[in-house]
């Protein structure tokens, strides 16, 4: 955890208690239920999250028509799959991905908020929110990217997609060298939400020891 | 202008922070969570695609909210507060106060529940399940609330044309990223179909279903040659309001 986070115990215990204090106050009087808040972290564990975008991303690379189709036609390729249902519910009603690939590199931002695809990439991850990367993202990302640790050559394209009305974007990485033999559920372990925003790219496993 | 419209672009904050965590607090997952069941219960659902019956849902909560409501929030704040706090603590504040403002809540309330669970902070809340508002919760979560309408005229700009963004005043709320205002760029892609923001955003221009356009920017267009990164597009949806034909 960064310095940024190191308040003093008190803030954090201030803001747990007046939390806890809104949402008692709120099922007390009708406004939701005691079950409501637990309903919404549950669909994030068990429905939306980056699970369903590493299995799209996993398909991609094993079956290259497949990966054109997803281009193309991002929802249309995702109801293919046997992924959960809702993969055009909450922030995910108009997606689209993008590839890298040689030449062309590819990171998603939201300079004004956190805009997000959660059905395929859950809930973003603090990086994603920070004003910093927001700010500095769209401005120099290729010095945002080698902090990330991602060096990006002077020769590639480098497209930044701003995520500010409808379409909620995300990124096909390239599928790293050395993973020829991998199954499809054994490259998925492998995405991260990081690679599918553009700031990682995808490692192969270390070799297993002889 | 407002800071929180014109955060893209601003200069010496120092190094990214990596942190992957979504949430950094256990107590943030709380607020996310009372966020999105005000959005799954907000009475402008009963008129969203899908149409939802929030009229008859089992529940107190009688207001609309969006996205719309939590950012106009966010961007009403000061601007030296906006960088103070972190993401969920603006929530925090900004959810609460919407309660005691409209009514649902009183502030002496929000501060004696607050210092009854600071003393005994595992404290239980009330035990009052609501199937029905658990059921919408899911529902509204699996089919979301799409912007997506049948267009209301011809869109304005063709493929390829060349564009300058527009700058209206700066309202309460704005889909308009700041960095972009008065910059010239190309329509990408004209999305199919027109898109109807949640609210009306006033003079910032947003009202009703209009063309969203992909609009492309080279990045020396809009930082200057000499303070770009070289090889770099920058590609945002713009809602057809934000944009003019390009004066050659």
């Amino acid at each position: 955890m960064s310095e940024l986070f190191q308040y003093d115990n008190e803030r954090e215990a201030v803001s747990a208690a007046k939390v806890r204090a809104l949402e008692a106050l709120l099922i007390k009087k009708g406004v939701i239920g005691s079950d409501s808040v637990d309903a919404v972290l549950q669909h994030f564990e068990d429905v939306a999250g980056p699970f369903n975008g590493a299995r799209i991303v996993a398909r991609a690379w094993v079956d290259p028509a497949y990966k054109e189709r997803l281009i193309a036609d991002t929802p249309k390729a995702i109801a293919e799959l046997d992924v959960a249902q809702g993969m055009d519910g909450a922030e995910g009603e108009h997606m689209a991905a993008v590839a890298n690939g040689p030449g062309v590199h590819n990171l998603v931002i939201c300079t004004l908020c956190s805009c997000y695809p959660w059905p395929v990439l859950g809930l973003p991850p603090y990086w994603y929110k920070d004003p910093v990367f927001r700010a500095r993202g769209v401005r120099e990302p290729r010095a945002v990217l080698r902090e990330f640790g991602v060096p990006v050559a002077a020769a590639t394209e480098v497209k930044v997609w701003d995520s500010s009305a409808q379409i909620r974007w995300f990124v096909v990485p390239e599928r790293p060298a050395g993973t020829d033999g991998m199954s499809e559920a054994e490259l998925a372990a492998l995405v991260t939400p990081e690679a599918m925003m553009g700031v990682a790219l995808v490692a192969a496993p270390a070799a297993p020891a002889h | 202008m407002k800071l929180q419209h014109a955060l893209g672009g601003l200069e010496n904050l120092g190094p990214v922070n990596l942190e992957p965590k979504v949430f950094v607090q256990d107590w943030e997952k709380r607020i996310f969570g009372i966020h999105t069941v005000m959005m799954a219960e907000s009475a402008h659902l009963s008129k969203a695609l899908p149409r939802y019956p929030i009229d008859t849902l089992p529940t107190a909560f009688k207001e609309n909210w969006t996205w719309a409501s939590l950012r106009t929030g966010a961007e009403g704040m000061q601007p030296f507060e906006y960088f103070k706090y972190r993401y969920y603590e603006k929530w925090l504040m900004g959810i609460s106060q919407f309660f005691v403002d409209k009514g649902y809540i009183t502030a002496d309330e929000l501060a004696s529940e607050t210092a009854r669970f600071r003393q005994a902070p595992e404290a239980a809340l009330p035990d009052q399940p609501n199937t029905a508002i658990k059921d919408q919760i899911v529902d509204y979560l699996l089919r979301g609330d799409s912007g997506l309408r049948p267009l209301p005229h011809t869109p304005r700009f063709a493929l390829g044309q060349a564009v300058t963004v527009a700058d209206p005043p700066a309202a309460d709320h704005t889909r308009l990223p700041g960095y972009l205002r008065h910059k010239q760029g190309t329509v990408a892609e004209v999305y199919a179909g027109a898109f109807e923001y949640f609210v009306s955003t006033g003079p910032d221009g947003l009202e009703g279903p209009m063309p969203v356009y992909r609009i492309a920017f080279d990045a020396s267009d809009i930082w200057g040659a000499s303070f770009s990164e070289p090889n770099t597009v920058i590609y945002a949806d713009l809602f057809e309001v934000y944009l003019q034909p390009h004066a050659s």
